[in-house]
């Protein structure tokens, strides 16, 4: 019937070993970031999946590697990182592999600005401290491991910056470049530091 | 949408009470008229039939209608178009139709992000899980009615089970006690209780002589009272032994100060009213079998794994974006009707406007869960017990006996339904989910682990393509806000008389099939009403 017919015409490595008596079994692949971070990986603020369009493959790598090896996602707190690192403990080195050169597909597209409340001018400020790493543009550098600041969902900014400040993040010994964060992020002290400097990163040319 | 609507008009002055008004009305028009009256004042509930939608046929130029996810609300839609001749077109993101109503089965998928299962479950007509919807109240009579059209076997749902046990660690060191034994004596306290405070003479004021009497014996008879209005233990808790060819023995009570320490009395009271008040039904062999009723008419209509990527709703039509085989697809409409979930809507590239899609970024998203197990025998039918609930005051909550397949071998039984908050087992793996599931079951049946197996877990906020369970709404359990109202009612509104959001989350009362068919019902017939003015 219908499952029958549907269980070709995927791409993915699909579980084998039905035996011969059975009908087809339902194939699945890795590929399920679709559903929460949106077709073209523009992320989705309903279930508070960043977007991956246009975040650097070995940034992403090292984040994915991180959710797996419970480095990041672990803390009860880190909400959105405990609902992403039940997918990534299941990815073999391959599906990381396929993700990533899938995801590169995708067009980047830069989110808009939604937050509000912030004040961009003291924002810009604050940033001095970040630029060191992140760029006076906030594109990112990869030999200092700081990926592009530009164009991501404001609204996710704000959760992680939040989630370093509080010890959600970053805080496992094995998070290097997350303990490098949580330092920095030091700076901005509070919430309305944060509001402040995700409002001046949205006035950055996207 | 039509309504019998009663004939009487009726006007009342404020200075006459509505309870009075129909005192005279009664006294006037006889008892049939105050019945119908009072349905229309809002006393009665009303005897209406099924909503029957009244839609003229499609205009050929105008007649092409995009779907976006094949759960019951697509597919009523689907269903009842395609009867009056618009052309449909099915996007569903997943590789199954339902959407929440979900049977699973031998074989089957169950696609949670993360957790994916199979499930191993017998291949046996009986030996099914409904994962999402379950019950269906008599009173849901939409649903109903398609349930007759589409000619849907039905069968009594067993919810409550007077045999069935109420577990709670601070009840009786956490000995498992019968639903019967926890309900007949709380009774006969509350009701020896209230015969004292009758008898002491404030309660009985507002009562005429003959109206006390009869309230007495009613408490006498809700508490089994003895002539001295107070409670000794009753029969009606079964026997201690006997009962047939000799004497039944009384059990011993368990007394009230005991059954005060657990607090589950609060839910487990309730467990058959409201909702679950009226007779309940599932279907036959499994709820799914409502969408294969569905799907027999409009599933030719349905394209699988096609994931939306882009709704634009413009002045001639609407423009659909979606993703299928690696490939995307522009689907071009005259209409839409849209039930995938507000969270999920949220991430697609739209234009609607700013209090529709503020109103889709206020809904938060279910947690509901469910885990499931075959059973290697029907342990539970030596207890006494055929269909029903027990209750754990513990994170699986629930324990529900299979209300069909009486004395065949095996059964499938819900092992935990976490309705209200089910995040605790979503963030656990599945080996720890079981495990849990496991070490709460064995408090009412000591030997549950060795009698179980194949499990299954669904986590409905992790499920593919969901993300969720049913919409919640209401920030504050008191009620609606004014702003939740306002959002609702803008989401309820289609974009340019041509985009309907629908589903059980365009509802006041979400979680329930009915409200998914309601809610479809209600878009239809607003375009209907559209396209005639």
């Amino acid at each position: 019937m219908l499952k029958t017919f549907l269980a070709f015409g995927l791409c993915m490595a699909c579980i084998g070993g039905t035996s011969a008596a059975e009908p087809e079994r339902e194939p699945f692949d890795d590929r399920y970031c679709t559903t929460c971070h949106g077709t073209d990986g523009r992320g989705n603020e309903g279930v508070q999946a960043p977007r991956l369009a246009g975040m650097e493959p070995w940034y992403l790598r090292r984040q994915l590697e991180n959710f797996r090896a419970d480095i990041r996602g672990v803390h009860a707190e880190d909400r959105e990182g405990i609902a992403m690192r039940p997918m990534a403990t299941k990815l073999t080195d391959e599906s990381i592999d396929d993700i990533l050169g899938w995801i590169s597909s995708w067009d980047y597209i830069p989110a808009e600005a939604t937050i509000k409340g912030g004040d961009p001018l003291r924002g810009r400020g604050l940033y001095s401290a970040c630029a060191v790493c992140h760029g006076a543009d906030a594109t990112g550098n990869e030999s200092l491991g700081a990926p592009a600041l530009v164009g991501q969902n404001d609204w996710y900014l704000v959760t992680q910056l939040k989630n370093f400040l509080a010890g959600y993040r970053g805080a496992h010994p094995n998070d290097t470049y997350g303990a490098q964060m949580r330092t920095m992020v030091s700076t901005l002290r509070n919430e309305a530091g944060i509001l402040n400097v995700v409002s001046y990163i949205n006035t950055l040319s996207r | 949408m039509s309504r019998s609507i009663p004939s009487l008009e009726v006007g009342v002055s404020k200075q006459v009470t509505r309870r009075e008004f129909l005192n005279l009305l009664g006294a006037a028009g006889g008892t049939a008229a105050a019945l119908k009256a009072g349905s229309a004042l809002g006393l009665l509930p009303h005897t209406a039939q099924a909503a029957t939608l009244d839609l003229r046929a499609a205009n050929p130029a105008n007649r092409k209608v995009a779907i976006l996810g094949a759960g019951l609300s697509g597919l009523t839609v689907a269903y009842e178009l395609s009867k009056v001749g618009y052309e449909c077109t099915i996007l569903e993101s997943s590789h199954r139709p339902g959407g929440r109503i979900f049977t699973v089965r031998h074989g089957d998928l169950i696609d949670e992000i993360g957790n994916r299962q199979y499930c191993e479950f017998d291949d046996e007509p009986h030996m099914y899980f409904n994962a999402g919807a379950a019950r269906i109240p008599s009173t849901h009579r939409n649903l109903l009615a398609y349930c007759k059209e589409l000619e849907i076997d039905l069968e009594v749902f067993i919810n409550e089970n007077k045999t069935s046990y109420l577990q709670d660690p601070a009840l009786l060191d956490g000995k498992p006690i019968r639903n019967i034994d926890y309900t007949t004596h709380t009774r006969g306290f509350l009701a020896e209780l209230l015969a004292k405070s009758l008898s002491a003479g404030e309660m009985d004021q507002p009562f005429t002589d003959p109206e006390a009497e009869t309230l007495i014996s009613l408490i006498r008879s809700f508490g089994d009272l003895n002539e001295d209005n107070l409670y000794k233990g009753s029969l009606r808790a079964g026997y201690a032994s006997g009962g047939f060819l000799e004497h039944g023995a009384q059990k011993d009570i368990i007394a009230m100060r005991d059954l005060l320490k657990t607090q589950m009395g609060r839910q487990f009271l309730n467990a058959n009213e409201g909702d679950t008040g009226p007779m309940l039904f599932q279907a036959v062999g499994g709820m799914d079998k409502i969408i294969e009723g569905f799907t027999n008419h409009v599933g030719h209509q349905i394209h699988y794994r096609s994931m939306v990527n882009a709704v634009e709703v413009k002045d001639d039509g609407i423009d659909i974006a979606y993703d299928q085989d690696g490939t995307r697809h522009l689907l071009q409409a005259d209409f839409c009707f849209n039930c995938i979930p507000s969270h999920i809507m949220t991430g697609i590239t739209n234009n609607f406007p700013t209090q529709y899609v503020d109103a889709l970024k206020y809904i938060r998203r279910g947690t509901a869960y469910k885990a499931a197990f075959q059973a290697k025998e029907r342990f539970w039918e030596k207890e006494d017990i055929y269909g029903g609930i027990s209750w754990m005051n513990n994170p699986s909550k629930q324990i529900w006996y299979p209300s069909a397949g009486m004395h065949k071998q095996k059964g499938i039984m819900l092992g935990a339904y976490d309705y209200g908050d089910g995040e605790l087992h979503t963030a656990m793996t599945q080996e720890q989910r079981i495990e849990a599931h496991l070490t709460d079951g064995e408090k009412i049946h000591p030997n549950y682990r060795n009698q179980v197996e194949k499990p299954i877990t669904i986590a409905w906020h992790r499920m593919n393509h969901m993300l969720g369970c049913s919409a919640r709404w209401q920030r504050d359990r008191n009620g609606w806000t004014h702003e939740e109202e306002e959002l609702y009612h803008a989401l309820q509104q289609p974009v340019n008389g041509r985009h309907y959001m629908i589903g059980d989350q365009v509802s006041m009362h979400s979680a329930w099939q009915e409200s998914a068919v309601m809610s479809a019902q209600w878009a239809m017939a607003d375009l209907n009403q559209r396209l005639m003015a």
